[in-house]
């Protein structure tokens, strides 16, 4: 209770503003601590959407992961099945061709050596045939580097035995055409040499063939994993697709319900604060009447009484002074307890109206804090209920107050408008600003706004291009007439 | 496109007329030049009035899309270079003209004579190319003609006269389709050996029938036929030669060859050869100075194209076109095939550095046959010039970006080793499109540049004088041999100026069917004189001459000394 009064006291007189929501712990009321434990209730870390998100997130980034590794392995697949399948078999195969290129070089040659109608000797091919020779034995050299994995012993045996008995047999041509013996050696060429050139070709054609299954087979594997990995990859997407469906639903549904929250917690709090207005008006209001009507009359009644007491005693007597000074003690202490009252509710907001109030209470301001005020008022007064005026008063207060704190202006100017729909009060000063100054009266702006919202009206805080602050309170008129509590 | 799947294309498309007229106005518009030569047509100037007959009357006979050649000679040793236009003939049984080679000799006015006749050289042959070389070192350049058939070796007397020692020299035991030719001594011997190119086993007895349609005939692919080897003469000395084919390794009955140039590519002092074939590897005969050679194109990476395949080789030449001492080599090739151009890596390999150096890509339309590496404008820097004509005559109806008459291209070296086409800038008359075949060159007006020399194909000759326009200087050398062969030829030539070198190779043959001059010029820019040179002769003797001013020719007679001339 003394916490609720001095804080009452505060508003009322609008020095050292605090807000509501630091001090709820303090209430005495019973609903704000209820609301209290009930938002708290309803914020507990087992309903958090977090702890679904994370997993989500976690589940997604594990597919990526494995879905990633298992893309890996099948590339390394591919990869390993085309340099080491199909390159070779196509390096190889082009060493082949280089071979069998070779093998029909030599064909050609010896179709002409038999043919006799050049004018040289057998002897004139034999630089051709080196040279083929060189050739052949290169590209046979690569060849069994790049296919010495897949051919057989008796493949790489047939081959090597062959070559080697065909320029054996070849040398051996050379040999009777350098003693004279070309008839010989042309039948040598005939009976021999075209035969095993021909096995040869046939023996290279037929590893081409082979290269060419392999190549198809090669192709066919290579397919397989190509729609394996497709397949995968449709499957993925859906998955994905689908888990990034539930999270979405999730993470609306969890949006919702925390906006949900927010805002009944926001009710709360609204509700909390114009209960805890209403309190502080209602006790304001009860011990300003108090303090006029009871104390207010005990006073009068000490001083009558002390006046009628010092008519009996005789002039010149010490006691009569006394009671006199008595007398002017009691008349101070009830002039001061009519200003305790009128500053704690003014009474004749509810007998003269807010107009009055505001044009007592403007030059009452301007004594207390030195401000310059220039007070305008314009419009059709109407009438404002008291249970109003009073929201009206505090936010002027409020706002006066905050001018004199807290702007650094020496010069504030009220506006007190009565428009036709509403009405409008507006206080405005010259001096830091509203964002400079904010900060520090983060409870009184919040107390005036709660009272705005009280009043069902409109508070703004405003930067005019001049500088400085304007706070504009709009109140529908229709409220102005009925009873607030 | 190989000449193969250009001819199959052919087969499959119809005349398209509209294509010339798209040609024609996308031909690049003549540009005002900003060069520092110009080029000349001279022809008629010239009084040189040739006309080569193919002999074609509708047979479709192979030779007829490839003559002919052309050289420039000193024939007379009067110190003016002299031309010599080689001609093709009717074919049996089909007769209807006289034709024979041109000799014109130079008036030393800018004008020529014919002298066909007088020096006894009207002698009706089917005439491809030409080599000259003075193979009995008597002072007087002797003429050997290839030809379709028997070739013609036409000793010169001295006194203005050819006498035909085919039969008597030994040549005449060998017939066949003879492209191109030169002199040059393998051996070191002190005379002049020869060496002959051979295309195809190919006579009119035996033609093949070939057709795009299937009704009418066509020109044969070199496919159809075999192959054919080059020739090796030893020259005994005695006006008698000796047939070292099979000995010294050169045979190869694969081959398809039109073109050879001499070059030292392994710089080991000994000449070697670089033969471009058509749809065959290129041979690079390597001379492995005991008398043999040994193939080794391919261990070089000049056989192939960078893709690995045989291309459709028609001319070559080899020389310092970088100024790196070591030869490149020039090789044109069919359309879409791009003209090899290799530089030499300095370890006995070359790298096709067409693409980078612009030759590639501008050549891709063309097909090249004569090709002569020459310093045109004389910086100092070899240019390569190049004769283009297509073989067929319908090509535009299939390949509207490629004709049958096509413009030579000069492409100027920035000395970087990249090159531009300056054709369309150097003469109206230059850039006109022609069915070239033949290149050679010369300074036939001794004035200290390179005149051009082109043959067409059943078409005129043309001869362009060369004209300096920034007065740029050469110097050039006459060498005469002593104990090496009288021409020279295998020396190499190397001069320094400013802290860098040129270096020429004295030789025969290059380019296709043709022989350019064997003086060396070297172009100099606006230098006055040169350092030194050093004279490397054919028996590897090295000679040096220091401190020789510029805009004038000297003669080195080998162990005697430099004697320079007034003017060129």
């Amino acid at each position: 209770m003394v916490g609720l009064s001095g804080n009452c006291l505060r508003l009322l007189t609008g020095t050292q503003p605090t807000g509501f929501l630091g001090e709820t712990e303090g209430f005495v009321f019973g609903e704000p601590a209820l609301y209290a434990r009930g938002v708290q209730r309803s914020l507990t870390p087992n309903r958090s959407p977090t702890v679904g998100l994370l997993s989500g997130l976690i589940i997604t980034l594990a597919a990526v992961v494995a879905y990633s590794w298992y893309i890996t392995l099948q590339i390394a697949g591919l990869r390993e099945l085309q340099s080491d399948l199909a390159d070779r078999n196509r390096k190889d195969s082009l060493q082949l061709l280089r071979v069998q290129n070779d093998l029909n070089s030599l064909a050609l040659a010896m179709r002409d050596m038999l043919d006799n109608d050049e004018p040289y000797p057998l002897t004139a091919w034999s630089a051709q045939f080196q040279r083929i020779r060189e050739d052949l034995d290169d590209a046979l050299r690569r060849e069994e580097q790049v296919a010495v994995a897949r051919r057989t012993p008796e493949q790489r045996q047939y081959l090597g035995n062959s070559l080697a008995q065909f320029w054996d047999a070849v040398d051996r041509t050379f040999a009777l055409a350098r003693d004279g013996k070309e008839d010989d050696a042309r039948a040598q060429i005939r009976l021999s040499l075209q035969a095993r050139q021909a096995a040869l070709s046939t023996a290279v054609a037929r590893l081409l063939v082979q290269n060419n299954e392999r190549e198809e087979q090669a192709a066919l594997r290579i397919g397989q994993i190509y729609d394996r990995v497709q397949r995968q990859v449709y499957i993925f997407l859906t998955a994905t697709l689908v888990a990034i469906l539930l999270t979405s639903f999730y993470m609306i549904y969890a949006n919702r319900r925390l906006f949900a929250q927010l805002a009944a917690l926001s009710e709360q709090r609204s509700e909390l604060a114009q209960k805890l207005i209403a309190a502080q008006e209602s006790t304001l209001l009860y011990i300003s009447r108090e303090l006029h009507d009871e104390f207010g009359q005990i006073l009068t009644a000490i001083g009558s009484m002390l006046s009628r007491a010092g008519n009996h005693v005789p002039e010149g007597s010490p006691l009569r002074s006394e009671l006199r000074e008595v007398c002017e003690i009691a008349q101070s202490t009830l002039d001061n307890v009519r200003s305790l009252s009128q500053a704690l509710h003014p009474v004749m907001l509810d007998e003269a109206g807010l107009e009055s109030v505001v044009d007592w209470y403007i030059p009452v301001v301007e004594r207390q804090t030195r401000l310059v005020i220039s007070y305008e008022k314009s419009g059709t007064p109407f009438p404002v209920d008291g249970s109003v005026g009073v929201h009206i008063y505090r936010v002027l207060q409020e706002a006066l107050n905050n001018v004199a704190r807290h702007s650094g202006a020496g010069q504030a100017w009220v506006r007190l408008r009565f428009l036709p729909d509403a009405l409008e009060l507006e206080v405005e000063d010259r001096g830091k600003g509203f964002v400079a100054h904010s900060a520090k009266h983060g409870i009184g702006l919040v107390a005036m706004r709660e009272r705005a919202e009280l009043l069902g009206g409109r508070i703004d805080f405003l930067q005019p291009p001049e500088g400085g602050t304007l706070v504009r309170l709009r109140v529908p008129r229709e409220i102005l007439g009925s009873h607030v509590r | 496109m190989n000449r193969r799947s250009f001819l199959l294309a052919l087969a499959g498309l119809a005349s398209t007329p509209g294509l010339r007229l798209v040609n024609a106005l996308a031909a690049p518009a003549p540009r005002t030049s900003t060069l520092s030569l110009r080029l000349v047509d001279v022809t008629s100037q010239a009084g040189i009035q040739f006309h080569h007959n193919s002999g074609a009357y509708g047979g479709k006979f192979l030779p007829e899309t490839l003559g002919s050649g052309c050289a420039f000679l000193d024939y007379d040793r009067d110190g003016w270079q002299d031309i010599l236009l080689v001609n093709g003939m009717d074919w049996p049984g089909h007769k209807r003209q006289r034709s024979t080679l041109r000799l014109y000799r130079n008036n030393r006015d800018g004008s020529f004579s014919d002298v066909t006749r007088k020096a006894g050289l009207d002698v009706e042959m089917y005439g491809m190319g030409v080599a000259v070389g003075d193979y009995n070192n008597d002072g007087f350049p002797d003429i050997l003609i290839t030809c379709v058939g028997q070739n013609r070796l036409f000793r010169n007397t001295g006194k203005g006269t050819f006498v035909d020692v085919t039969r008597s020299s030994g040549l005449a035991a060998r017939q066949s389709f003879s492209t191109s030719a030169l002199w040059f001594d393998f051996d070191r011997d002190g005379l002049l050996d020869l060496f002959v190119c051979n295309y195809v086993k190919w006579s009119p007895e035996h033609d093949v029938f070939c057709s795009l349609d299937g009704k009418h005939k066509s020109y044969c692919t070199p496919e159809a036929y075999r192959g054919e080897t080059c020739w090796l003469f030893r020259n005994r000395g005695n006006g008698t030669f000796e047939d070292v084919t099979a000995t010294s390794g050169i045979f190869d009955s694969s081959s398809k060859s039109l073109g050879v140039a001499m070059l030292d590519y392994d710089q080991d002092g000994w000449p070697d050869l670089l033969v471009a074939n058509d749809t065959q590897p290129n041979k690079l005969y390597r001379n492995m100075r005991n008398g043999t050679f040994k193939d080794a194109a391919v261990d070089a990476g000049i056989a192939f194209s960078a893709e690995g395949k045989a291309r459709a080789g028609m001319g070559v030449d080899a020389a310092d076109f970088d100024n790196s001492g070591t030869s490149g080599v020039a090789i044109t090739n069919f359309d879409n095939e791009m003209i090899g151009l290799y530089g030499a890596l300095g370890n006995g390999t070359y790298e096709d550095v067409a693409m980078q150096a612009g030759v590639g890509p501008i050549s891709k339309n063309t097909l090249g046959f004569g090709c002569v590496f020459l310093d045109a404008d004389l910086d100092g820097a070899l240019d390569l010039l190049v004769a283009n004509g297509h073989i067929d005559e319908t090509v535009r109806n299939i390949r509207g970006n490629v004709g049958y008459a096509q413009p030579p291209q000069l492409f100027l070296n920035s000395g970087k080793r990249t090159f531009r086409d300056v054709a369309a800038e150097v003469g109206d008359g230059f850039s006109q499109p022609k069915v070239g075949r033949g290149l050679a060159y010369g300074d036939f007006d001794r004035d200290g540049d390179v005149d051009i020399l082109i043959t067409t194909n059943n078409g005129a000759g043309f001869l362009f004088r060369n004209d300096q326009l920034a007065g740029n200087r050469s110097i050039r050398f006459h060498l005469v041999g002593t104990s090496s062969n009288r021409d020279a030829i295998g020396a190499t030539v190397r001069i320094f100026h400013d802290g860098s070198s040129q270096s020429r190779l004295v030789r025969g043959g290059s380019s296709y069917l043709s022989q350019s001059e064997l003086p060396v010029t070297f172009g100099l820019g606006k230098r006055d004189r040169i350092d030194r040179v050093v004279i490397q002769w054919p028996n590897g003797k090295i000679e040096e001459y220091k401190n020789l001013a510029a805009g004038r020719a000297y003669e080195c007679i080998e162990a005697k000394g430099i004697t320079p001339l007034s003017g060129f």
